[in-house]
């Protein structure tokens, strides 16, 4: 190749170098402060739960409507958590793939099944498979806040209660370390009893409920839906970022490699070159010494 | 002080907002504001949108909440709100702006429409916190 060319293809390699080296140190501090936003989300979640769970005992919990297993679960909604942003590795083709399965498997039962988007690229995905949508959700992938969950959550509460739905199963990221991700299925409805009821001292079983125990309840549980997707978007986020930066960081090192040999080769061009035009001097010299 | 006081809590799903030993709150229950001193009985109850009320050594504090819930067990008060904010970290400029592009939202938006309700619900949150901003400390 030619000397001219080699310098263009390593000035080309080593911009994008640029990029993704940064995209990589910008993903490594917004996995830092999703990592921050999961740990303050916490002690609501766990307080909530404990507060559930005291409300849980006392009530029979098989009456309310979110409680209950539907005997024929006709219709099923998927709710694949992927990112609006590509360059993020396998990140959104391990959901894809994962929700994929579910809904042939759902679908050969003879369900019906649709899909409720978050994210472009999970939305652009299944809009192109022909899947059946009931409801999409963009631009929040990257910093979801409690509004959007709870926008989420209210609507898929109305179809549930509404019986249009039997069953509604979120599929995401769950977010291990920044270097490890692993997709789950996570039931959202009908919730399982056992989240509710759980182990309760004797001391809570003299709570006073205002102002009853099932109005609490009532309250209590779409609350709780709420705090679940809330944090599956969270670890959505942390995983999107994770994941990002090591496909990104192997960019980075693939990039300084491929520029290692370009210059190599750049070099050994340069010194045939060089070596060609000597002996070419050397030659024509010695033509004339004769 | 150690034998009368209670700990309190105010956490939103985002962050934990307040922790203090304070010798009564008061919060605004579903079913109209209850006080809560050290040595309640274990209650739950739901919150409404309003002030949560926190005295300490003759001071009141004000946490403007949205919503959610109060747990009291073994002195010890939780408040699970969707939102809260301590009446002087309120950004009263920021929901001022808000304020004025809801109300011009609900003043385009025919009555029957969704957005119309949700809108209205956002606008009294947001009058909710800049009439809590308006309260400082104060004796008692």
């Amino acid at each position: 190749m030619a000397l001219i060319d080699l310098r263009r293809r390593i000035r080309s390699v080593d911009n994008t170098k640029q990029i993704t080296k940064t995209m990589e140190m910008v993903a490594a501090a917004k996995i830092k402060r999703a990592q921050d936003r999961i740990e303050a989300a916490r002690p609501y979640a766990l307080t909530m739960m404990e507060v559930l769970e005291n409300v849980g005992e006392r009530v029979s919990v098989g009456q309310h409507p979110l409680l209950e297993v539907r005997e024929k679960i006709e219709h099923t909604v998927v709710i694949p958590l992927s990112s609006d942003r590509g360059l993020c590795g396998a990140f959104n083709t391990n959901v894809i793939r994962r929700a994929e399965k579910l809904i042939k498997s759902e679908s050969a039962d003879g369900k019906r099944v649709s899909v409720f988007g978050v994210g472009r690229k999970g939305i652009n995905y299944f809009k192109y498979t022909g899947n059946e949508f009931i409801g999409e959700k963009r631009e929040i992938s990257d910093k979801p806040t409690f509004q959007d969950a709870k926008e989420i959550a209210a609507d898929l509460i109305t179809r549930y209660t509404e019986k249009s739905v039997d069953k509604i199963v979120l599929v995401f990221n769950r977010f291990k370390s920044a270097m490890e991700q692993t997709v789950v299925e996570h039931v959202l409805l009908p919730i399982k009893k056992e989240s509710v009821k759980g182990e309760v001292d004797e001391l809570s079983a003299n709570y006073i409920f205002e102002p009853s125990d099932d109005a609490v309840l009532d309250k209590l549980l779409p609350t709780y839906i709420e705090a679940l997707i809330y944090r599956s978007l969270m670890e959505s986020a942390a995983s999107e970022h994770g994941s990002r930066r090591t496909a990104m960081k192997s960019a980075t090192d693939n990039a300084t490699e491929m520029i290692g040999h370009l210059t190599r080769s750049l070099n050994r061009a340069r010194q045939a070159l060089i070596t060609q035009e000597i002996s070419e001097i050397v030659g024509g010299a010695e033509a004339l010494a004769d | 002080m150690a034998d009368k006081s209670l700990t309190c809590e105010i956490i939103t799903p985002e962050k934990p907002v307040y922790q203090g030993e304070v010798e009564m709150l008061i919060a605004p229950g579903s079913d109209g504001e209850l006080g809560i001193l050290p040595l309640h009985s274990p209650l739950v109850t739901t919150l409404k949108t309003g002030e949560v009320r926190l005295r300490y050594n003759g001071e009141w504090d004000y946490v403007a909440i949205t919503g959610g819930y109060l747990e009291v067990n073994e002195d010890k008060a939780i408040v699970l709100a969707d939102d809260a904010e301590i009446s002087s970290k309120i950004d009263t400029e920021k929901l001022k702006i808000e304020k004025k592009e809801i109300e011009e939202k609900i003043a385009s938006l025919d009555h029957q429409h969704e957005e119309f309700f949700e809108a209205t619900i956002k606008l009294e949150h947001i009058e909710n916190k800049l009439r809590v901003a308006g309260k400082t400390k104060d004796k008692s």
